[in-house]
């Protein structure tokens, strides 16, 4: 590769990603703001993440949002790591059955999804709250945490399950002695992104939230329609860090396991 | 035939099959039903069979929805194609150590709360936002310029949303690209734009396929980035349904247009499909 595009490739890449996270920054550097308008920079201030903690609505819906991410979490690690392990014991027609079913809640976009779900959970009687939203969420979650274990599992030399077998070790042994060790980085890895995912979610807690368990995402957008206010920069920037922080504990995790 | 072998060894598939028939098959089945309904003067949902649901789509009004959706859908997926396409390239191109780099920058937003990102553009393109802070400082522009609420304003901030997902679509295809198959082309006296269109191109289609599927689907849904950025101005499918359900309370009309939705998703998968036929193993996921 010649100088000229060599330097083309950098700057490229350096734009898009100056481009990329610019939207972010700004986010940040306005939680600091005295003013409460972006029209000018008035000076540094920490008031806004005060207001936040007197704030007993986004307290509430913190911790709601909290309880479910962490239930949804586990219940599609264990869900998820299930059936990837079971479909490696089926016929591969089945194999291929189960890998659909199971993308099949990634196919369906999110507001089809979230509706129909609000409107089968309203014919059922389930009452809106905690349980319809980890039921919704391990949903979404729980394909990744199929694939990424599926993927880790594919890896896997077979020689060492077939001696195991030869050795005499049943299916349950083989499965808590080789497969389930073998596996547990990506357990890890993926439960983590559901936390984030179901953290994150947007559009299909809007139609599982109850009347008095509201996740603070659901919150923080009711608060954006509204209009704009330092106060949702402050929120935003807390979750930020808070997100970061999962996902560098879960590069230190990896890095551990893997040495 | 029935074989009893096979039934014993695919049985521990079955609770699986059920979860999720329960919770995606069954509510899919339910939105079917409830389409072809209508509801009563309060909004509640009378058992009387009708096709006038469907027939609203091809209202003018809702067939503009459909319209715009399809547009938003289609052109997020040519931008960030444009956009990416270099960034996923040049990344398969790089050393070891930057690559690593320039794949985490690329996958970061990923874990960033959709909602900031969204937010961000506000700060940045509002009226009282930073560009038109720098701009009106500069003495470029004397009153702020009008960027928010508008078709493009939504455009910009779904693809911007979306654009990871192509990205590293095309750079696996592109990564997993036989080298040999450049340097022969190269032997042969190619020149390097002759390379690209007729070995590179061709040989990551495939990519460019996955990423503008995966771009695609989910823009069609995306209701809070137009709520957000569009204001309302352009009526999108997702912002139609989520408004049938909670206020409208016409819930058979937002079951027709979230069928009317899945269709369209559908119609991209079994183009997907087409596209991609005789290239193994290259799936989706």
């Amino acid at each position: 590769m010649n100088k000229t595009s060599n330097r083309f490739r950098t700057f490229y890449l350096s734009l898009f990603f100056v481009i990329l996270y610019i939207p972010v920054l700004g986010v940040v550097l306005y939680s600091f703001n005295k003013s409460p308008s972006t029209a000018s920079w008035t000076g540094f201030t920490l008031d806004w993440y005060r207001d936040l903690f007197n704030d007993k609505v986004i307290i509430e819906s913190f911790k709601i949002s909290i309880k479910v991410a962490l239930l949804t979490s586990i219940l599609s690690a264990i869900l998820g790591t299930t059936t990837a392990i079971i479909s490696t014991y089926v016929t591969s027609k089945m194999e291929n059955v189960i890998r659909g079913v199971m993308i099949l809640p990634l196919l369906v976009p999110e507001v089809a999804l979230g509706v129909s779900l609000l409107l089968f959970f309203s014919t059922l009687n389930l009452p809106f709250g905690i349980l319809t939203l980890v039921l919704s969420h391990s949903l979404f979650c729980m394909p990744y945490v199929y694939l990424m274990v599926l993927l880790r599992l594919k890896e896997i030399d077979i020689s060492i399950i077939e001696s195991a077998k030869d050795l005499g070790a049943t299916r349950w042994q083989v499965i808590k002695t080789i497969l389930l060790p073998l596996v547990t980085p990506s357990i890890i890895t993926s439960s983590l992104l559901a936390l984030a995912m179901s953290l994150d979610d947007v559009v299909i807690s809007t139609y599982m939230s109850g009347p008095t368990s509201t996740t603070l995402p659901v919150h923080i957008f009711s608060m954006m329609r509204v209009g704009v206010t330092p106060k949702i920069n402050a929120l935003s920037t807390l979750i930020l860090v808070g997100t970061f922080f999962i996902v560098g504990l879960s590069q230190l995790l990896n890095k551990k396991s893997n040495q | 035939m029935f074989n009893k072998e096979k039934f014993k060894q695919n049985a521990p598939a079955i609770p699986v099959l059920i979860w999720v028939g329960f919770l995606v098959g069954l509510p899919l089945v339910f939105v079917i039903i409830l389409s072809f309904l209508t509801r009563d003067d309060l909004g509640n949902v009378v058992i009387k069979f009708t096709l006038s649901n469907y027939k609203k789509i091809f209202d003018p009004t809702y067939l503009k929805v459909f319209f715009n959706s399809f547009l938003l859908a289609t052109l997020t997926g040519l931008i960030t194609l444009i956009i990416g396409y270099p960034v996923a390239y040049f990344t398969a191109n790089l050393s070891p150590k930057k690559r690593s780099l320039s794949i985490g920058l690329i996958m970061l937003p990923f874990w960033i709360s959709s909602l900031l990102r969204t937010y961000g553009w506000i700060i940045l393109l509002g009226n009282t936002g930073i560009i038109n802070n720098i701009l009106t400082k500069l003495n470029i522009i004397q009153s702020p310029f009008n960027m928010m609420y508008k078709f493009s304003t939504t455009l910009i901030g779904t693809a911007y949303m979306l654009i990871p997902f192509m990205i590293i679509a095309i750079y696996n295809s592109v990564d997993k690209l036989d080298k040999s198959l450049l340097e022969a082309s190269y032997d042969l006296g190619a020149s390097k734009r002759q390379t690209f269109l007729n070995i590179t191109l061709p040989l990551t289609l495939p990519g460019i396929a996955g990423g503008f599927t995966l771009v695609f689907i989910p823009s069609l849904g995306l209701f809070f980035i137009s709520d957000l950025l569009g204001g309302g101005m352009t009526l999108f499918l997702g912002n139609v349904i989520n408004s049938q359900v909670t206020k409208g309370r016409n819930k058979p009309l937002a079951a027709a247009f979230s069928i009317g939705m899945i269709i369209l998703v559908l119609i991209i998968l079994y183009l997907y499909g087409k596209l991609t036929k005789d290239k193994k193993g290259e799936g989706l996921f």
